[in-house]
């Protein structure tokens, strides 16, 4: 009796031990996303169903766009080819929670870093890849130079959204006077603008230089460089994957420091020789940064070899090549005008 | 300051053979033109540039005063310092050689439709050149120039505006007529002008 029950237990405490055994390695595989983006082959990156600049699909479903080449530099981090990633379009009401359920590795989709956002899904913002914020578009014959100067305007702009209240508040503590007109659309609010309805249009700042684009003369309008919000864009990960975040991170951070180091798609064959320590460790010539993070020494050399740096991805995208022609502004590098800044790699 | 030999020799003057070199994608323009070209005087519509070379206002952070002029070589703008976060960014022209150095200059002297006397090392170059040409319109230097220290770098103008964005002078600083005009109205003799170049590897 005594030792039918001693083994009975001794089973079932096997049993058990089996059993949360294959739990906690099958959670730990699960959690683990390197390692499943290495064994399908290919990353799964959410992006924006379409949006001028950050992400955009041709006839051909080839994709384009800030948000997009940050995932092809996660691609050639990984497998030294920006080509492995398949592209998720997602709207917005779906996106944090297609990212928890494991739909897509990364999300790289215009959206906000906040604390609400953190908390309520589980998610984690692994770097401000893009400042954007609300700003203002005037005509360029006001030779306005600051949105100090527009005190008395009538003001356009979307109703329902954040931006109302940014405006009363800039207003307000500035002691300045405006009248409002608001719509539901954007391009309502645009129409209104050109017809001369109003003479002021705010909105976040990448979106006014893409409806500038809409305008009948787009040159007779120039965008204020204030901004006056903080809306700080941000790849997302899932919480509980150290590893991917770090991954996520520092391919930011790569590029960031390329461009500071002076590292170009162009100059990194040179870069590859060069005996500045600074430049070695991060195109891998000294240290093993690269194997620490499960990548190659080489890593950070892929990511600008075949995507290029920050500026480089900027201007293609936003800035002066593309048609959006947006300023670096906030988004230079913190010792060239603006606040991005990247920590070292030593 | 300023380190001879190579840099003097390479810079000689500030206008010289225009050789495109080594401009960012972002900045470079296509020539049509290749050389100096005194005598022409640019239309208006040959003076408007593209966007991102239009004078305006921008986002810029610093620790310097304003009043300050910063130029960032490998991006081909000039910052006049505004203070409050912004500065008034030019386009600009930048030197192909001569001018690798990074640091700290003052303005010495102001000068309005300045004369232009190419040195002998562009005369051998360009032999065709004038020795000597008279302030005015379709003058290489442009409308006004800004001397830097006791050096010949020079912030002018240019009667060529497309070279703007590109690195095709020996040396100095040039700017579309209408922008160096503005740029002289708002500074004065003794304004700090900081260099800054893109690092090298």
């Amino acid at each position: 009796m005594q030792k039918t029950f001693r083994s009975g237990l001794a089973i079932g405490l096997a049993v058990a031990v089996a059993v949360i055994a294959a739990a906690w390695t099958y959670i730990r595989y699960d959690a683990n996303t390197l390692r499943k983006v290495r064994a399908r082959g290919e990353l799964l990156c959410g992006v924006n169903t379409g949006l001028p600049g950050f992400s955009n699909p041709d006839a051909q479903g080839n994709w384009t766009g800030f948000d997009v080449d940050f995932c092809r530099a996660i691609a050639a981090a990984i497998f030294d080819d920006p080509t492995k990633v398949k592209f998720v379009p997602l709207d917005a009401s779906e996106r944090f929670k297609e990212l928890r359920d494991r739909k897509v590795d990364v999300l790289s989709r215009n959206s906000t870093w906040n604390l609400s956002r953190e908390l309520g899904f589980g998610l984690h913002f692994a770097a401000v890849s893009y400042y954007d914020g609300q700003g203002f578009m005037v005509r360029r014959s006001k030779n306005a130079e600051s949105a100090l100067e527009l005190d008395g305007s009538k003001v356009c702009f979307q109703t329902g959204t954040t931006t109302q209240r940014n405006l009363a508040d800039y207003f307000r503590s500035n002691n300045m006077k405006y009248q409002e007109t608001s719509f539901d659309r954007l391009e309502d609010v645009v129409k209104a603008y050109d017809s001369g309805q109003c003479d002021v249009v705010t909105s976040d700042v990448s979106q006014l230089y893409a409806q500038r684009l809409r305008l009948a003369n787009p040159r007779d309008h120039v965008i204020l460089a204030d901004v006056i919000s903080k809306d700080p864009l941000a790849p997302v990960v899932r919480h509980k994957d150290d590893d991917w975040l770090l991954l996520v991170k520092w391919t930011f951070f790569a590029m960031l420091n390329a461009e500071e180091l002076g590292i170009t798609s162009s100059n990194i064959d040179e870069a590859m020789k060069s005996t500045k320590p600074e430049v070695m460790r991060f195109v891998g010539t000294e240290g093993t940064y690269g194997e620490d993070m499960r990548l190659t020494k080489d890593w950070a050399a892929r990511i600008i070899r075949h995507v290029g740096n920050y500026a480089e991805v900027y201007e293609r995208n936003l800035g002066a090549e593309s048609p959006l022609g947006i300023p670096r502004g906030l988004n230079q590098l913190w010792n060239a005008g603006g606040i991005q800044y990247a920590p070292p790699i030593l | 300051m300023i380190k001879s030999g190579r840099g003097l020799l390479a810079l000689a003057a500030c206008i010289a053979i225009l050789t495109l070199t080594h401009a960012p994608a972002s900045a470079e323009r296509d020539f049509t033109e290749l050389e100096d070209q005194p005598g022409f005087v640019p239309s208006e519509v040959d003076e408007q540039l593209p966007p991102q070379f239009q004078r305006q206002m921008v986002l810029y952070r610093t620790t310097e005063p304003p009043g300050t002029i910063i130029v960032h070589t490998s991006e081909r703008f000039l910052y006049l310092v505004q203070g409050n976060g912004r500065a008034m960014r030019y386009g600009i022209g930048v030197g192909r050689e001569g001018f690798q150095w990074q640091g700290l200059l003052k303005i010495t002297r102001k000068q309005e439709w300045p004369d232009w006397t190419p040195p002998s090392e562009m005369i051998a170059r360009q032999p065709y050149l004038p020795r000597f040409m008279a302030g005015g319109p379709g003058n290489p230097m442009g409308a006004r120039a800004l001397y830097l220290g006791t050096t010949v770098y020079r912030i002018h103008g240019t009667n060529q505006p497309h070279t703007i964005g590109s690195a095709v002078s020996s040396g100095c600083f040039r700017l579309v007529n209408n922008d160096v005009i503005d740029l002289f109205e708002r500074v004065p003799v003794g304004t700090k002008v900081v260099v800054r170049q893109r690092p090298e590897l």
